[in-house]
């Protein structure tokens, strides 16, 4: 079934369309990854996805709904989380707290019921707590859950972010280059780790450099360069596309 | 172990409650009128520091404004009960004037960050100084509002300066107290984390911009609080009490304590408060000193903030945090090294 509908979404900043008519479905229960050389509009994207940014043209509807011109905070509320290319924590907050900030999209208590200390604040508080250290178990940061954020190794920040993100009860998860910054076992683990919350139902959609990952995890690809989307199809077969292989080799971005 | 960390925050925060409440009536002990009025001073101060602590501390919003705030609680209800309204209903009032003049004010001015808002904060209460020194028929002007009758409740006059400083230390403690269950728990979260990351925290969902204006509505109307105590304690008030300089030392006393820290927020108001009383205090202090510290408050304020900015950014609450992880960082190393092992 179709989670996400993306129809011909441009975003054009001056002259340059970082963006440009790209369509795709993402259906539930998949992961579907965004692969491209640097520059390609993932990032832009995902915040045309989110509310973040605002397309020139275009729509996107989640779950059968239009999202048009929803502020970041409602499309969250929607059923829609994300992380950042550059990990927006809150440095000066623990571990579980910047997890716990993720629970706010269910929990209730205001100024002041939590001032007042209003029947009913512990529990809730209580019932946050444990979700937010569930979610720091199963990405293995458990041990980190006192520590200041801001003094999270860079890789391990990107795994804060994602169980922050999932303390929201997303339906789907906007990921954007969480394997940056790990080593191969921290990949492969970030890899098991991405397979058991699409298991618990929530649908995937990851900006990703590292081929492997992507080719590990992912039910379906879509190509971006220069804004518009080359092509589409599982892994097996984008692997071997002549189009790609040209849009990576012909810039400068070998390396991917 | 997190439950057994949690159950030692609880209980420092209790001690220090009680130690707190020991200091505040050890004040009366002596006898001492100047001391019981100093010390109410600082009651006074730490209601307006406390909303503050909110806002700029932990939600990293600044106001330049807040004496004005200050001002419209102390003005409200001094105009009000020399009119002849129950102090009471007046107190509700200079609060309410408070708070609704912060919402107004906050809802435009909170799109701006930075220097911008500190700009717009600061325009704003010297327009209100403005008010109160020209309205002559309802504020008195310049000569100020005279024979403000004190606080009372039913037939019950807080007209003593025992009476007085219970009162305020009542009020304060209240205060306090609320403002510390609400930092701790989900509101006092989102405020942190607007502080931290505002792109993060709308992607928790939080609306950044209503959270923004909550608390500054809130800080506006501790303010006012503060201001309607400060009006039937004194008896009377004049625009020169509500001037920008007490703004800036409210913002100093925040800062200095520690961005983000309630304890802090008190330590730096005690300090401040009583610097140009500091006699009071250290009776051997000699009569050239005080009134040094007395010709220079305010220079003194602006320069313990720059200070603070640039040598001790998380005040005097981050200085106590970082000796005590070094004492500890025993204990808390093995935890990263395990977490890092794991994979
Ligand atoms: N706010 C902005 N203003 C102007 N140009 C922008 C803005 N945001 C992005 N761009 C430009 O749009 C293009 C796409 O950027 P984007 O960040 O989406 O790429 P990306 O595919 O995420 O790249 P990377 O792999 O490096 O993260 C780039 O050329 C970038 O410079
Ligand atoms: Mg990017």
């Amino acid at each position: 079934m179709t989670m996400l509908s993306v129809r011909g979404i441009t975003r054009r900043f001056g002259g340059l369309v970082a963006v440009s008519d790209v369509s795709f479905d993402v259906y539930e229960g998949t992961i579907l990854a965004i692969i491209g050389p640097n520059g390609a509009g993932k990032s832009t994207a995902f915040n045309l996805l989110t509310g973040f940014d605002r397309p020139d043209a275009g729509t996107v509807e989640f779950e059968g709904l239009p999202l048009r011109g929803l502020k970041p905070h409602r499309i969250t509320r929607r059923g829609i989380a994300r992380t950042f290319q550059d990990a927006q924590l809150f440095d000066e907050m623990s571990v579980l707290d910047n997890v716990l900030v993720g629970t706010h999209v269910w929990t209730k208590t205001g100024f002041l019921g939590a001032a007042l200390h209003l029947p009913g604040v512990s529990r809730e508080e209580r019932l946050a707590r444990e979700q937010a250290l569930h979610l720091l178990r199963l990405v293995s940061l458990e041990d980190l859950a006192d520590s200041l954020a801001g003094d999270v190794p860079h890789g391990q920040r990107r795994l804060v972010e994602i169980a922050r993100a999932l303390a929201t009860r997303p339906r789907l998860l906007l990921l954007d280059e969480p394997a940056a910054g790990l080593n191969s076992a921290e990949t492969r683990q970030l890899a098991d780790t991405l397979r058991r919350i699409r298991d618990t139902g929530v649908t995937i959609v990851i900006v990703e450099h590292d081929m492997g990952l992507v080719m590990e995890i992912s039910d379906q690809v879509i190509v971006l360069n220069e804004g518009r989307k080359i092509a589409e199809g599982p892994p097996r077969i984008i692997q071997k596309d002549p189009a790609v292989i040209e849009a990576y080799l012909g810039g400068d971005d070998a390396d991917a | 172990m997190i439950a057994s960390a949690a159950i030692r925050r609880q209980g420092l925060r209790l001690a220090a409650l009680a130690c707190v409440v020991a200091l505040v009536l050890s004040v009366l002990l002596p006898g001492d009128r100047y001391l019981v009025r100093i010390f109410t001073l600082v009651g006074v101060n730490l209601i307006m520091v406390t909303g503050l602590s909110l806002l700029f501390g932990y939600a990293g919003q600044i106001s330049m404004g807040h004496a004005a705030f200050f001002g419209l609680g102390a003005y409200t209800s001094g105009v009000l009960t020399k009119g002849g309204m129950p102090w009471v209903l007046a107190l509700g009032a200079g609060v309410a004037v408070a708070a609704v003049v912060g919402l107004l004010l906050a809802m435009p001015s909170l799109r701006l960050k930075g220097h911008y808002l500190a700009m717009a904060t600061l325009g704003f209460g010297e327009i209100v100084l403005f008010v109160f020194g020209e309205f002559e028929s309802v504020t008195g002007g310049s000569n100020g509002l005279r024979q403000i009758p004190a606080a009372q409740v039913g037939s019950y006059a807080f007209d003593t300066p025992v009476a007085k400083y219970l009162l305020i230390w009542s009020v304060a403690f209240l205060v306090l107290i609320m403002a510390s269950n609400l930092v701790r728990k989900r509101p006092g979260r989102a405020l942190r984390a607007i502080h931290g990351s505002e792109r993060g925290a709308q992607a928790c969902g939080i609306d950044t911009r209503r959270v923004k204006v909550q608390v500054f509505t809130l800080s506006a109307a501790l303010a006012g609080l503060a201001g309607v105590l400060y009006a039937h304690y004194v008896g009377f008030i004049s625009p020169s009490t509500f001037s920008v300089s007490l703004s800036l030392v409210l913002v100093t006393m925040v800062a200095l304590g520690g961005m983000g820290s309630l304890p802090g927020a008190v330590i730096g108001t005690v300090l401040l408060t009583l610097l140009p009383y500091a006699d009071a205090i250290l009776p051997g202090l000699s009569r050239e000193t005080v009134a040094f510290l007395q010709d220079w408050e305010t220079d003194i304020h602006g320069m313990v903030l720059i200070l603070v900015m640039l040598f001790m950014p998380h005040g005097l609450a981050g200085l106590v945090r970082s000796i005590g992880t070094r004492l500890f960082a025993k204990r808390v190393r093995p935890a990263l090294s395990r977490a890092g092992d794991t994979r």
